[in-house]
C-alpha cells in the first residue's frame, strides 16, 4: 500500500498496523528458523522446489548428452541408471509436488481472506521434513550411491537381491520422509479451505483455485499412503528380510506395482489440478469476464479427482492381467478425458466470449493449451490396450508423460509465476526477457519431445543408456538433445528475468492485471498477517464488484480489527455457508517443528546406515518432542498468555466443540484409513494371488487375547463417548478421572496386543503371511498406544485447567481417534483371524 | 445426519462417484477373486456366471445412479435457496456422469471372457 494511503490513516489505525506487525512479524537471525507464517513458509517451499528443479534439469541434460549420439560413452551404464532414476524422482517428488504445495500454502489464505493456514506449525514442520528428506535423497548422488531402479522402483529390481547397495534405501526412506510433508500440507489445506474462509464466502462462491487445491489436497491425503505403505514394506524386506515381494517367501512383486501406481496415477492429477487451477484463475482475468460455467468446472474437478483413482492398472497393462480387467481400466482411462475436455471447452469459451489481453502470463497459458491437448490425445491412445502394448516402455511413453506433466504443470506454473510475481515483490517482470524465455522453452520443449514420439514408435526403449547406429535412431535423438539444450537456455533466461526484476522491475500498481480475487487487495509485498481487517465477501469476484476493498481493508474497516489481546487470529467459518462460527487462535513462532523434523531426519539417517538402536532411541525422542509440541495448545500460557477463558462472540475456537483441530483429526483419518486399506489390500492380494502364499491351518493369534484387547478398546471408546456427550450438555464431573480411565483401558489394549504378538511366535522373515500379520499388529499397537497416551495427557491437562466444560474441544479430537481405532481393530480382527479361521488353510 | 441425505447437501457432489468407486472396486476385486478361486471353462467365452454377475451389478448400479440423478434434478427445482439449487444441479450432473461411467466401464462383460 502506498505511503499516501499511510498518511491518511487515523492514529488508531496506525496503532492497529503497528500492533499487527508486532504480533505477526517474522524474527530475524537464527530465530528465522522458528517462523511459521504461511507466506514465508510458502516461499521457502517454492524456492527449495525451484532449486530441485534446476538439479532435476541438470540431470535431464546429462541424459540428453548421453543419448545425443549412438554408442556414446559419456556416462557408464551404472551412472546413467542413477541419473535417470534421480531425474524422475527429483522432478516428481522434490520439485512438482512441493512447489505446487508451496504455491497453495502461499496463496490460499490470501485468496480466501484468511490471515494464515489453520495449523501454521504443521506448515513449518512439513517444510523441514521436505528439506531434510530432499537433502538426504540428493546426497546419494554426490556419494554415487543413488537409487538406480527407475523412479517407480519396481521390485524385484529394487529388492535386496538385485540392488544390494544403499541406493534403494535412500529412495524409500527419503521419499517417505518427504511424503510426511505432503500429507501435513494436504491435511491443513483441506481444513483451511473448508473452515477459514472469510465471512460470507460460501462454498459455491469461493475462487476456483481453492476448489482445485481442495481436490489436490484431498487426493494427496488419500493417494500418498499406499506408497508410504509400499515403501515401509519394501524397506522391511530389504533391511529385515520380510518377504512381501519375494515369490519364494509367499510374497508377490506385482503387489509393489499395485501399491506404487495406486499412488502414482493420482499423482499425475495431483500435479495437474493446481496447474489447471492457475489456468482457471488467469483466463477470466485476461479475458476480462467471469469464467463460463463455474459449476461445470467444479463438477469436472470432482470427477477428475475420483476417476483418477480408478486408472492405476493402465500402467500395468503388460503384467498379464486378464483382458476383461484390462478393459475396465482402459474404459476408465478414457472416461477421464471427459472432465478434462469440459475444462478445455470452458477455458476456450471464456476466451471466446471475453476480450483476451496477450500479456506475458497469457502466453504461457496458450503454450499450456497447445501442449496439454497434445499430451491428452496421446493419453487417450495409450489408454487403448493394444496400442499400449506396442509402445509400452518406449520413448513414446516418455514423450507423452512430458507433454502431460510439463504442459499440464510447468507451463501453468510459469504463467502463475509471472502473474503473481508483482504480488510477491511489488515489481513487474520484463515482458521482453519473459517472451524470449517463453519461446525458447516452448520451442525447445517441442523439439525435444515431439520428435521423441517417433523415436518411441521406432522402438527405442526408455531406459537404454545407449544404442547402435544401425537402429536408425541417431537423428531423432540428436534433435531431441538439441531441443533439450534450447529449453535449458530458456530456463536460464527465465531465472535471469526473475532475478533482475527484483532490482530493475518497475513498481507494480495495486492490481496490475485487473484481477478479481482477494490476494490483490493486500499490500505488496504482503504483510505477515495478510489483511489488516477481514472483509465480508459474498461474491465470486470481490475486487471487480467492490474495487474499494483494498483501501477499506487497509483502513481496518472490517472484521478482526483489534490486536490488543496479542493473539494471532483469523475467522473460523461454516464450511458450507461461510457464516462466522468462531475466532481461530493461531499458534505463533516455535522451535518445535524444527526440532521434531531434525529428530526424524536423524531417525532416517540411522536407518540408512543401519544403526537400528540409535533409530529406535531417536524415534522415541521424536515422539516426545511431538507430544511436547502438542502440549502447548489451547490456553497453555506459552500460547495464550492472557488465558482467554471468558466467553466472547464469536467464541475462540477452543471454547467450541467443532474447532479446526476436530476437522484436522478427521481429515488425518482419511490418510490413516487409506494406509490401512492399502494394508488390507496387500493382505487379501497376497492371500488370493501370490503363488507361494501359505495360510496355516489354524491362526497363530490367540483369539481370547485379541477379543480382550478389542473389549478394552470398545469400553474405552464408550467411556470417552459418554464423556464427550456430557461436555456437550455442559456436564464435566469426573472429566479427568474418565480420561485416566480411558487411558488405562488403552494401555490394557496395548499390553494385550503385545501379548498376542509374543505368544504367536511369528516368523516374519520366513514367510509373507507372518510378515503381514506382524505389520498389521504393529499398526494397531501404534494406534492403541497413541490413544492411551493422548487420554493420559488429557487427564493431566484437565488438572492444569487446559481442558474443562468451558474448554471442551480437545476431548472431541481424541474421541475421533478412538472411533477410528475401534473400526480398524475389529475390521482387522475379521480379516486376520475370523476369515482365515472360517476359510481355513486350504483357502 | 438426516441433512446429509438431502440431495441439496454438497456431500452429494461426491456421492455419485463414491458409488461408482464402490462398484468399480467390487467388480475388479470380485473378478480377481472369482478368477483365482473358480475360473470358468475358457470355452465358455463370455457366457459365464462371472460375466453375468458383473453385468447385473453394472445394471443395478447404473439404475441407482440414474435414479439419484433424476431425484437431484427434482430436488434442485424444488429448492428455495439458490445455494441448494446450485449444489443439487451439480450433483445431478455428477450422478449422471457416474451412471454413464458405470455402464461404459462395465460394457466389456458382453464381449470379453473373464479370466483370459
Amino acid at each position: 500500500m502506498s505511503d499516501t494511503k499511510d498518511a491518511t490513516l487515523t492514529p488508531e489505525v496506525r496503532q492497529l498496523h503497528k500492533g499487527l506487525d508486532e504480533v505477526w512479524g517474522n524474527p530475524k537471525g537464527l530465530r528465522a528458523l522458528t517462523v511459521v507464517n504461511h507466506t514465508t513458509i510458502g516461499l521457502r517451499f517454492m524456492v527449495t522446489g525451484a532449486i530441485f528443479f534446476l538439479i532435476g534439469g541438470l540431470l535431464a541434460m546429462l541424459i540428453r548428452t548421453q543419448l545425443a549420439f549412438p554408442d556414446n560413452d559419456f556416462m557408464s551404464p551404472e551412472i546413467y541408471n542413477q541419473v535417470f532414476t534421480m531425474h524422475g524422482t527429483v522432478m516428481m517428488f522434490l520439485f512438482a509436488i512441493p512447489i505446487l504445495e508451496g504455491l497453495a500454502i502461499y496463496m490460499i489464505p490470501k485468496m480466501i481472506g484468511a490471515r494464515d493456514l489453520v495449523c501454521p506449525r504443521l506448515t513449518a514442520f512439513g517444510y523441514f521434513c521436505y528439506l531434510f528428506g530432499g537433502i538426504i535423497l540428493a546426497s546419494s548422488m554426490i556419494l554415487e550411491i543413488a537409487p538406480a531402479s527407475g523412479w517407480f522402483m519396481y521390485t524385484p529390481l529394487s529388492s535386496g537381491e538385485y540392488s544390494p547397495g544403499p541406493g534403494s534405501d535412500f529412495w524409500l526412506l527419503g521419499i517417505t520422509f518427504v511424503e510426511i510433508s505432503a500429507l501435513s500440507a494436504g491435511v491443513e489445506l483441506v481444513v483451511s479451505i473448508l473452515r477459514t474462509r472469510t465471512q460470507g464466502m460460501a462454498l459455491h462462491k469461493m475462487p476456483l483455485f481453492a476448489w482445485y487445491i481442495l481436490a489436490m489436497a484431498l487426493m494427496i491425503v488419500v493417494g500418498f499412503p499406499p506408497l508410504i505403505l509400499g515403501s515401509i514394506l519394501l524397506e522391511l524386506e530389504r533391511a529385515a528380510g520380510m518377504p512381501f515381494f519375494e515369490v519364494a517367501g509367499g510374497g508377490d512383486p506385482v503387489l509393489w506395482a499395485h501399491l506404487f501406481w495406486l499412488f502414482g496415477h493420482p499423482e499425475v492429477y495431483i500435479i495437474f489440478l493446481p496447474g489447471a487451477g492457475i489456468v482457471s484463475t488467469l483466463i477470466p482475468v485476461f479475458a476480462g469476464r467471469p469464467i463460463v460455467g463455474y459449476g461445470w468446472v467444479v463438477a469436472a474437478i470432482i470427477i477428475m479427482g475420483f476417476v483418477s483413482f480408478g486408472l492405476w492398472v493402465h500402467h500395468m497393462f503388460t503384467l498379464g492381467i486378464p483382458q476383461l480387467a484390462l478393459a475396465f481400466f482402459s474404459a476408465a482411462s478414457m472416461l477421464v478425458a471427459i472432465p478434462t475436455a469440459i475444462q478445455i471447452f470452458v477455458w476456450l469459451s471464456t476466451l471466446w466470449l471475453g476480450r483476451p489481453r496477450m500479456s506475458l502470463p497469457m502466453l504461457w497459458i496458450i503454450g499450456f493449451l497447445v501442449i496439454f491437448v497434445l499430451g491428452g490425445l496421446t493419453g487417450v491412445m495409450l489408454a487403448l490396450v493394444p496400442f499400449n502394448w506396442q509402445v509400452h516402455d518406449t520413448h513414446f511413453v516418455v514423450a507423452h508423460m512430458h507433454y502431460v506433466l510439463v504442459g499440464g504443470m510447468l507451463f501453468p506454473l510459469m504463467a502463475g509465476l509471472y502473474y503473481w510475481l508483482p504480488q510477491v515483490s511489488g515489481r513487474m517482470p520484463s515482458e521482453r526477457l519473459g517472451k524470449w524465455s517463453f519461446w525458447l522453452i516452448f520451442l525447445g520443449f517441442n523439439v525435444t519431445f515431439l520428435v521423441m514420439h517417433w523415436t518411441g514408435l521406432l522402438g527405442m526403449r526408455r531406459r537404454v543408456f545407449t544404442y547402435d547406429t544401425a537402429m536408425g535412431w541417431d537423428i531423432y535423438n540428436l534433435i531431441s538433445s538439441v531441443g533439450g539444450f534450447m529449453m535449458s537456455a530458456g530456463v536460464a533466461l527465465l531465472i535471469l528475468d526473475i532475478a533482475l526484476h527484483f532490482r530493475f522491475g518497475r513498481k507494480a500498481p495495486q492490481n496490475p492485471w485487473g484481477a478479481d480475487t482477494l490476494e490483490w487487495a493486500m499490500p505488496k509485498p504482503p504483510t505477515a498477517y495478510n489483511f489488516v481487517s477481514l472483509p465480508k465477501v459474498e461474491t465470486r469476484h470481490p475486487l471487480w464488484e467492490q474495487p474499494e476493498l483494498s483501501r477499506t481493508i487497509y483502513e481496518g474497516r472490517h472484521g478482526l480489527n483489534t490486536i490488543h489481546h496479542g493473539r494471532r487470529e483469523t475467522w473460523g467459518s461454516d464450511a458450507l455457508t461461510g457464516k462466522l462460527r468462531e475466532t481461530i487462535h493461531l499458534p505463533t513462532n516455535s522451535w518445535w517443528p524444527l526440532f521434531a523434523s531434525l529428530a526424524l531426519a536423524v531417525v532416517c539417517i540411522s536407518l540408512l546406515v543401519r544403526v537400528y538402536w540409535l533409530a529406535a532411541v531417536v524415534a522415541l525422542v521424536a515422539v516426545v518432542l511431538l507430544l511436547r509440541w502438542s502440549w502447548e495448545n489451547g490456553v497453555h500460557p506459552n500460547v495464550d498468555p492472557e488465558a482467554s477463558r471468558e466467553p466472547s462472540d464469536p467464541p475462540l475456537h477452543y471454547h467450541t466443540m467443532n474447532g479446526p483441530g476436530v476437522w484436522c483429526m478427521s481429515v488425518s483419518h482419511l490418510a490413516n484409513g487409506s494406509l490401512y486399506l492399502s494394508l488390507l489390500f496387500g493382505w487379501f492380494y497376497l492371500w488370493t494371488v501370490a503363488p507361494q502364499w501359505q495360510m496355516p491351518e489354524t491362526s497363530p493369534l490367540s483369539m481370547p487375547l485379541l477379543v480382550g484387547a478389542g473389549a478394552a478398546l470398545t469400553l474405552g471408546t464408550l467411556l470417552l463417548r459418554k464423556l464427550v456427550n456430557g461436555l456437550r450438555r455442559g456436564e464435566g464431573a469426573g472429566l479427568g478421572l474418565s480420561m485416566y480411565g480411558a487411558g488405562g483401558l488403552g494401555t490394557l489394549q496395548t499390553l494385550l496386543i503385545i501379548a498376542v504378538m509374543w505368544l504367536a511366535e511369528l516368523s516374519p522373515t520366513e514367510n509373507a503371511h507372518d510378515a503381514t500379520l506382524f505389520v498389521a499388529l504393529c499398526y494397531v499397537l501404534i494406534l492403541s498406544s497413541l490413544g492411551a497416551v493422548l487420554c493420559i495427557l488429557q487427564g493431566l491437562r484437565v488438572g492444569y485447567g487446559y481442558v474443562s466444560v468451558e474448554l471442551p474441544m480437545e476431548p472431541v479430537v481424541v474421541v475421533r481417534l478412538w472411533y477410528y481405532n475401534l473400526v480398524v481393530y475389529w475390521s482387522l480382527f475379521v480379516a486376520i483371524w475370523v476369515m482365515p479361521t472360517l476359510l481355513g488353510g486350504g483357502a | 445426519m438426516r441433512q446429509l441425505l438431502r440431495l441439496t447437501h454438497p456431500i452429494h457432489l461426491v456421492g455419485g462417484l463414491t458409488i461408482w468407486g464402490v462398484w468399480f472396486v467390487a467388480i475388479y476385486a470380485g473378478l480377481s477373486i472369482a478368477c483365482s478361486i473358480a475360473p470358468p471353462d475358457p470355452e465358455s467365452d463370455m457366457f459365464t456366471g462371472i460375466n453375468l454377475g458383473v453385468g447385473l451389478a453394472t445394471l443395478v448400479f447404473t439404475a441407482l445412479l440414474l435414479w439419484l440423478a433424476w431425484a437431484s434434478v427434482k430436488a434442485a427445482r424444488k429448492a428455495e435457496v439458490r445455494r441448494d439449487c446450485y449444489f443439487a444441479f451439480i450433483s445431478a450432473g455428477v450422478y449422471l456422469f457416474s451412471a454413464g461411467g458405470t455402464l461404459f466401464v462395465g460394457y466389456p462383460v458382453v464381449v470379453l471372457p473373464p479370466c483370459l
